[in-house]
């Protein structure tokens, strides 16, 4: 599997990916739409990642 | 309305032209749809759309896969657990890769693997995008996009 973090980039780029090409026609549209996606997705991970580490569980 | 405009039969003729039209549309549309199910990426491909069918084509059967490497199960249709069963639905959204993959024997799943759960999450989204591609197949097939 490699990492966790490998893991859910690997999550996050094949599934910004669908839902860019889903939801825009224009390659260029696709591209910005895609990289939103996979920053927004490894982004908000990171940082719920670093919101559990704080909390006793 | 039809006496009034003084041509009946041609205007019986458009209606019954755009019935058949309406139906051709419909059965084209299904067609997309479950082309576009069974074998994720067809449905653009059939309908013209060559770059969204390949990427659909190589990203949803890998991302599968990949699902199945991480050591992720194909649910049980389990009517006792609800939720079992709407992911064993989720599944089955893949089309022909969940096919080939329960002949061949996989998708057991090892519960004690620490990717299980990433396996799980990536067959069973793989299976849902499908699902919304065969939606979007069926509207360009409609002409609403």
């Amino acid at each position: 599997m490699g990492s966790h973090l490998f893991a859910m980039m690997l999550f996050a780029a094949l599934v910004s990916l669908v839902f860019s090409v889903l939801m825009k026609d224009q390659p260029r549209e696709q591209l910005k739409l895609g990289g939103l996606l996979f920053a927004g997705f490894v982004g908000s991970g990171l940082v719920l990642g670093w919101i559990l580490f704080f909390l006793p569980l | 309305m039809s006496r009034k405009s003084g041509h009946p039969r041609r205007e019986r003729m458009v209606v019954a032209s755009n019935a058949v039209s309406v139906n051709l549309d419909s059965r084209r549309a299904m067609t997309a749809g479950m082309l576009a199910w069974f074998i994720p990426g067809a449905g653009h491909l059939w309908l013209g759309r060559r770059q969204k069918g390949v990427t659909f084509l190589l990203a949803l059967p890998v991302m599968f896969g990949i699902g199945l490497l991480f050591e992720g199960r194909l649910f049980p249709f389990d009517l006792g657990q609800p939720l079992v069963l709407l992911a064993a639905f989720a599944d089955l959204g893949n089309g022909l890769p969940y096919f080939l993959a329960k002949v061949a024997g996989l998708g057991e799943g090892r519960v004690i693997a620490e990717s299980f759960e990433y396996g799980n999450t990536f067959t069973i989204v793989s299976g849902l995008l499908n699902m919304l591609v065969c939606l979007d197949a069926y509207d360009v097939a409609l002409g609403r996009r």
